[in-house]
């Protein structure tokens, strides 16, 4: 047989062998969906998980005490049924009693019992664990700076427990609405190993869904959990995630109809989708991330060297942040990068949380002549003609930094040297590595930086606007009326108390301007007709999944 | 040869520990925190700090280090801080695959390669010789990121003949074996050429220049003279002496074999040690980084051995003693 004839033969086996397959048998993908990653999981264990797409696919799996869902009418979490029946606060606010079902079992047959569940809470706030959902505890009880799991979780029968908090704040059910994980499991496991555990990967969970195979760096397969007994049980019978780290390849495969579900959707590429890809819904998410350019508050040397407080030498002055905003051209930045998928910033409290948003702050106009007037009330002139500010000897000039490899923040620092330029300011640009950027920005290494910030489901600024030891104050602003105002809004008996308060620390910090916030994010997110009931909202891609069906069964892709 | 070999081998070990106490320490003095990628605005900041200790990176860079050799000495490379799980368990996962795309993509590049090399020298200053010659550089030059995304939009999207990315179609452990390995093939078509064409290019003009040097030889004219037929002549004189700048080549491809191909492994979504080592970098994963190491630094060793051997092979006139 000659090679040629050979590689035909070989050739129409193969299809033959593929095309038979199809005749008679129940095609698996009729059933099932394909979601797109962009980055793997690092394991399936939500005490120490820390990648988004564990967190994604978790909340599948394992039963959760409530169903949450966000109500973007009035901006606010809601909470129901989930291994929690009913709840009800006491003792001033300070206990919540849960009842719980009785009826809910582990994947292994076990059922989930109150044990189960402080048996959890008690690796969540263990230091040796280092859980990074550790903080969720932080109002609960502790004893000698410890995290007290027997103070502040009381078992009083199979289906009732209460949780015991040092005060009562809004936050109490989303904080009690993690993950547990089967004791059975995990009781003799090494907490100083926990994180690579080997029964991370072979999660034993209660959700709509359990975990059917994980293939690293390629392919996470969920299938529908028939014992579960949870009010919310899977209507699909897969769900199969993908790993694909390259966005051009990403977005190919969604147009192919080889993959439902792809976030993030580029701004660049909704025109062609949209003209192209009838078969693509694009939806946009509301926004939870921003943007901004930071302005070291403080003088850093003096900070890292004695621990003193001092006003840094271009930024300390309100009057300075304030030109700053006003020297760059924020609309036009925002236009450019995402169009119509981005909302200019005025402070960092997302849009997200209406009944919390002081709509009457106007956000601030490009305008380089106040600007200027600013800077000259602040002190600085160009007394030596030389085009750049000074302030006697020294001039007004500052390294802007910014991670290497992001487009969107390389052109935003190309624009804004360019703009401060035309206002007397000299910037140089220097791109980092982002592991070392961030470090260095939560470090507080830095004078002026490029960077972004993802708000949680729930209001809570203390950590960006706490204490200037934060890291994540990476600006190091320090407001002695925010800081109370932050103390105010996390004591009060329900969200919307707060209000007030987080109305004010608006004005405060639209007025003061730590940082230029430039605008939020919303995601894109690219999304196959033939996958119905999908109900993608600021929760996520994958809130909801179990209620997820499909159109056509017939309609999947493949070779 | 046995003695040269394990020679070679006992010779290499004090040049594979150096290797990776020098990654070891140069990691570490790189900057960046491999914990600060998971620190994000809702955790507690106590958190890094419980991380670092549960890590080790707390400890003294020396007790690190003793603890790193007592490791390795006891056959343990650790466990990943971005995986989480033991780095031998993730090699065992990832080598395979890069194994599989790397070694059909050799075969490719030799082959085709070797192929091109034997046609232009043989036709030189032909029409096929020049454009050939042509396409190599223009195939050469081309980037292999660029290649491969108009691969996918062409080939996968737009004729719609091979899948775009991965391994496996999403159900593919349903199939049947010959139905698995046929869907295995149709996803590492794209890859595979993408990552052995432009070898194969350069192959082809290693080739081509070392069997144009050969051919001119007296022994060559005397083969001839004997009155041999050009096959016999071509075949068995002057292509096994040809052979042996590729069999440096071969050498020095084999550590590619599980460096892996990042940018094509990355392109076609493809799990393999080129995107994990380069993931582990960014993450500041040591353990992943230095295992990773190891695994190259083995191959090149290997390699070049391999290539030692296989002149000797070829080449009558070499002996190792």
């Amino acid at each position: 047989m000659s090679p040629r004839i050979l590689f035909v033969a070989v050739l129409c086996c193969g299809l033959f062998v593929s095309c038979g397959s199809k005749s008679g048998e129940k095609d698996p993908m009729s059933q099932a969906a394909v979601v797109a990653l962009s980055g793997d999981a690092d394991n399936f264990n939500p005490v120490v998980s820390n990648s988004s797409t564990s967190s994604d696919i978790q909340g599948n799996i394992y039963p959760m005490m409530f169903d949450v869902s966000f109500d973007m009418r009035e901006g606010k979490l809601k909470y129901g049924k989930g291994l929690v029946n009913s709840w009800e606060h006491a003792n001033d606010g300070k206990d919540v009693i849960l009842h719980l079902r009785t009826d809910v079992r582990w994947q292994d047959g076990m059922l989930v019992t109150p044990e189960d569940i402080k048996f959890s809470f008690s690796l969540y706030g263990d230091p040796e664990v280092a859980s990074p959902r550790r903080s969720y505890l932080e109002s609960m009880i502790f004893t000698d700076g410890k995290f007290d799991v027997n103070k502040s979780i009381e078992i009083v029968d199979d289906s009732t427990m209460v949780f015991h908090f040092a005060k009562q704040y809004p936050l109490q059910l989303f904080h009690i609405n993690l993950s547990p994980i089967p004791e059975h499991v995990y009781r003799n496991a090494d907490r100083k190993t926990l994180r690579s555990n080997p029964a991370n990967e072979r999660p034993v969970g209660a959700g709509p869904f359990k975990l059917e195979e994980w293939v690293r760096q390629q392919q996470i397969t969920l299938s529908r959990n028939p014992k579960c007994t949870l009010p919310y049980p899977a209507k699909l019978e897969n769900v199969i995630f993908r790993v694909i780290s390259e966005p051009t390849t990403r977005l190919t495969e969604l147009k192919k109809g080889t993959v439902d579900v792809m976030r993030p959707v580029y701004p660049d590429d909704v025109k062609d989708i949209q003209e192209n890809n009838p078969q693509i819904k694009l939806l946009t998410l509301p926004p939870r991330s921003y943007e901004y350019i930071g302005w070291m508050n403080i003088d850093t040397e003096e900070y890292h060297n004695s621990g003193k407080v001092v006003a840094h030498p271009l930024f300390g002055d309100r009057r300075v942040r304030q030109a700053l905003t006003y020297a760059i051209n924020r609309k036009e930045l925002m236009e450019h990068e995402l169009g119509p998928y981005g909302e200019l910033a005025v402070t960092d409290f997302s849009p997200i949380f209406r009944w919390a948003i002081k709509h009457d702050l106007i956000p601030y106009p490009y305008d380089p002549e106040k600007a200027r007037q600013l800077l000259r009330s602040a002190g600085w002139s160009d007394s030596n003609g030389d085009g750049i500010l000074d302030q006697g000897a020294k001039d007004f000039e500052f390294t802007l930094h910014y991670n290497i490899g992001n487009k969107r923040r390389e052109y935003v620092a190309t624009v804004v040297q360019k703009e401060l330029k035309s206002i007397g300011i000299k910037v140089n640009l220097q791109s980092v590595e982002p592991v070392v950027l961030y470090q260095n920005i939560e470090d507080k290494r830095y004078d002026a930086f490029i960077a972004g910030f993802s708000v949680g489901l729930a209001i809570d600024p203390a950590g960006r606007w706490g204490e200037i030891s934060n890291p994540f104050n990476t600006v190091a602003f320090a407001n002695r009326r925010i800081q109370e105002l932050l103390k105010l809004g996390l004591h009060v008996a329900t969200e919307r108390d707060a209000g007030p308060f987080w109305k004010e620390a608006q004005a405060i910090l639209h007025q003061e301007q730590p940082c230029t916030f430039l605008y939020w994010i919303k995601d894109i997110v690219g999304v196959n007709r033939r996958l119905k009931n999908t109900n993608i909202n600021v929760l996520g891609v994958t809130d909801h999944m179990w209620d997820w069906t499909i159109g056509d069964p017939n309609s999947y892709m493949t070779y | 040869m046995l003695r040269y070999i394990i020679r070679r081998v006992m010779s290499a070990v004090p040049l594979l520990f150096g290797l990776l106490t020098f990654t070891f320490f140069i990691i570490r003095l790189a900057p960046g925190d491999p914990v600060s990628l998971y620190i994000q605005g809702d955790v507690d900041p106590m958190y890094a700090e419980n991380l670092r200790n549960a890590l080790g990176l707390n400890d003294p860079l020396p007790l690190q280090y003793v603890k790193w050799i007592k490791g390795m000495l006891s056959g343990e490379l650790g466990v990943s801080f971005s995986k989480h799980a033991e780095v031998t368990h993730i090699l065992a996962q990832t080598i395979p695959n890069t194994l599989l795309l790397t070694f059909f993509a050799l075969v490719f590049n030799f082959i085709i390669g070797i192929a091109l090399g034997v046609t232009t020298a043989l036709k030189r200053g032909s029409a096929t010789d020049h454009v050939v010659n042509i396409s190599s550089l223009f195939v050469y030059s081309m980037p292999e990121f660029w290649l491969g995304l108009m691969l996918i939009l062409g080939v996968s999207l737009h004729l719609d003949l091979l899948p775009a990315s991965g391994m496996h179609s999403p159900m593919a452990r349903f199939l049947p074996t010959w139905e698995y390995l046929w869907d295995l093939l149709l996803h590492m078509i794209l890859p595979v050429f993408v990552l052995g064409v432009a070898s194969a290019a350069a192959t082809g003009r290693y080739m081509r220049g070392s069997l144009l040097e050969v051919i001119n030889q007296d022994y060559i004219r005397t083969a001839r003279g004997k009155g041999l037929s050009e096959v016999l002549v071509i075949g068995k004189h002057a292509l096994r002496n040809a052979l042996i700048p590729i069999i440096t080549l071969l050498g020095l491809s084999l550590p590619f074999l599980l460096g892996g191909a990042v940018i094509v492994e990355t392109v076609f979504a493809w799990p393999g040690m080129g995107k994990l080592t380069v993931d582990a970098i960014f993450a500041r994963d040591y353990p992943l980084i230095i295992a990773c190491t190891l695994v190259s630094g083995v191959m090149v060793i290997a390699g070049n051995l391999l290539a030692d051997i296989l002149y000797a092979v070829v080449d009558p006139r070499i002996r190792y003693e």
